[in-house]
């Protein structure tokens, strides 16, 4: 099925869906899905919640295994996670026990490098991320969006193709986010990764990526795409994105698909408990 | 501490000769209680006029300690009980970790045996005692078997909560880093559960403890049961009590040394329970 592979295609998924089992029997967490990324994109997912968002992304990553369907990174099947795909979670997930340079570090000790290579590339990315003067704090010693920096950091310091992110900036009160979400960008367009990113904000979604695929609810699919014009690295900060007439009508467009796919959730579970409870 | 009731106190910070009489002071309030017990027992003696081998003074008991001490025989006993409990706790330690290990990663064995784990916690150590004594004897190696088997029960145990508790994200942010099997052992499983495995190694000395000096009254080769257990067939009452004083003298001093600065090298730097 998967002959051709076009190069420049760095993440194939073809007639992925997902059933977890219950005590209940099986049930089902994503309709068919079927999506190509490619090499460098920024591809945000947006939808509600429960609608199988985070499913995909473990299935990308590899720690899951679809029922249906195949995942291929670079025409090879995905079937465990690997170095060459990062992930961020929502939760928080770097070690408390570890100060904020061996977090950081932690992927390229993984890795066998040379403990004075690591500390100079762990140094440069401590900078870029502002976190200079914190090597050796602790994680409790952070802020929120502290740690989500170092979370964001040991991913990039371990350079996959590939960075997965589960809302990452979900736990971050409002004002950091907007800075994280900034700095995100502009990382990105440095170092031109692939990422994959999902989340339930919309401004969140059209402000990061080049592609906003939003998903209708449970069992979810992928209802539509919509290609965000490409800005220049320097021009990605949200006062330029919201008086952007042309980036708004895009938010819009993406506000109205995830507001229906919410209502109708909202029918589904309202006609659902009418079944299960007559009057 | 009681610094901060007045709050013109708590508003400026305390003249560093007075911050360090006021801890002094807490240090002294420690001691309240037990000088208070004291008094009482030396009141009760006082006013009962019991005979010496019914019940003795303070001073008597100390002055028998101070004989037995320049003697050297107080610190044979006390040497047997300290390497009893100091061997058993490294034996379960390094037993009971890779059990709980074994059995916390599995998350079936894990349900499984914690109803198992209870159980056996309730038949005490000294319950065994009977059986092992026919197996082994009146030796040391009783004595350790059930020391052993006190202390590594709550080891296991704790290991085996504390590797569940690790979160699951940890270990797959590690996976996608490349992570092996054994990588996530040492890195996210034995650290996360470090906390846990060092509460579980100080409920066991407690346990063990109490068990040891039971077991050293039964068994009789030596150490601090074994001298109290030995002054009640001569009717020698200071000796009862002052081993009395020095089996939780010893156990405070383990605790406070050992115990305590491994919990708080593990769990307070790295805010994982704090306090």
């Amino acid at each position: 099925m998967m002959a051709v592979q076009n190069s420049a295609e760095k993440i194939v998924v073809s007639g992925f869906r997902h059933f977890f089992d219950t005590e209940d029997g099986p049930v089902q967490a994503t309709g068919e899905i079927n999506l190509k990324i490619a090499a460098g994109e920024f591809v945000t997912l947006a939808g509600p919640s429960g609608c199988g968002k985070t499913t995909l992304l473990k299935a990308m990553a590899g720690f899951l295994r679809p029922t249906e369907g195949a995942i291929h990174c670079d025409g090879k099947l995905v079937t465990q996670p690997g170095r060459e795909r990062g992930v961020v979670f929502q939760e928080l997930a770097i070690l408390p026990w570890r100060t904020v340079r061996r977090n950081i570090g932690h992927g390229l000790e993984i890795a066998g490098m040379p403990k004075a290579e690591r500390d100079e590339k762990v140094a440069r990315l401590i900078e870029l991320i502002g976190l200079g003067g914190f090597e050796d704090r602790y994680p409790h010693e952070l802020s929120g969006g502290m740690r989500q920096r170092v979370a964001v950091a040991r991913t990039w310091a371990a350079d996959p193709d590939v960075i997965l992110m589960d809302e990452p900036f979900a736990a971050v009160d409002a004002m950091t986010r907007l800075t994280l979400q900034e700095e995100l960008a502009r990382l990105c367009a440095a170092t031109r990764k692939t990422v994959f990113f999902i989340t339930h904000s919309v401004d969140e979604a059209v402000f990061l990526g080049d592609r906003v695929l939003v998903m209708t609810r449970r069992p979810g699919t992928i209802k539509a795409t919509i290609e965000v014009p490409r800005r220049s690295p320097g021009g990605r900060d949200w006062e330029s994105f919201t008086t952007d007439p042309a980036m708004q009508s895009i938010a819009e467009q993406v506000l109205r698909m995830v507001r229906a796919e919410r209502g109708a959730a909202d029918a589904d579970e309202k006609r659902e408990a009418a079944v299960a409870a007559p009057p | 501490m009681s610094i901060a009731i007045a709050p013109r106190a708590a508003a400026r910070p305390l003249p560093s000769g007075l911050r360090v009489a006021a801890r002094q002071l807490s240090g002294v309030k420690i001691l309240i209680p037990f000088i208070a017990l004291v008094g009482v027992w030396w009141a009760i003696r006082e006013a009962g006029q019991f005979p010496e081998r019914v019940l003795v003074s303070p001073a008597r008991v100390w002055d028998t300690l101070v004989v037995l001490a320049s003697h050297g025989v107080l610190a044979e006993y006390i040497s047997t009980s300290m390497s009893m409990i100091g061997i058993a706790a490294v034996i379960s330690l390094a037993i009971g970790v890779p059990i709980g290990f074994l059995i916390g990663s599995n998350r079936y064995a894990a349900r499984g045996l914690e109803a198992f784990l209870r159980y056996l916690q309730g038949v005490s150590g000294i319950a065994w005692l009977p059986l092992v004594i026919i197996w082994f004897g009146f030796t040391h190696t009783t004595t350790l078997v059930i020391v052993i088997y006190t202390l590594i029960v709550p080891i296991i145990f704790n290991t085996m909560t504390g590797v569940r508790a690790v979160p699951e994200h940890y270990a797959l942010a590690l996976r996608s880093l490349g992570a092996s099997r054994l990588r996530l052992i040492t890195d996210v499983y034995l650290p996360g559960a470090l906390p846990s495995i060092v509460v579980g190694l100080r409920l066991g000395m407690g346990y063990g403890w109490r068990a040891l000096i039971a077991a050293e009254m039964l068994v009789r080769q030596g150490g601090l049961g074994d001298l109290i257990f030995g002054a009640r067939t001569s009717g020698q009452i200071d000796r009862i009590i002052g081993g009395m004083i020095l089996i939780g003298t010893l156990y405070i001093i383990v605790n406070r040394l050992l115990v305590q600065p491994l919990e708080n090298l593990t769990i307070a730097r790295w805010g994982v329970l704090r306090k």
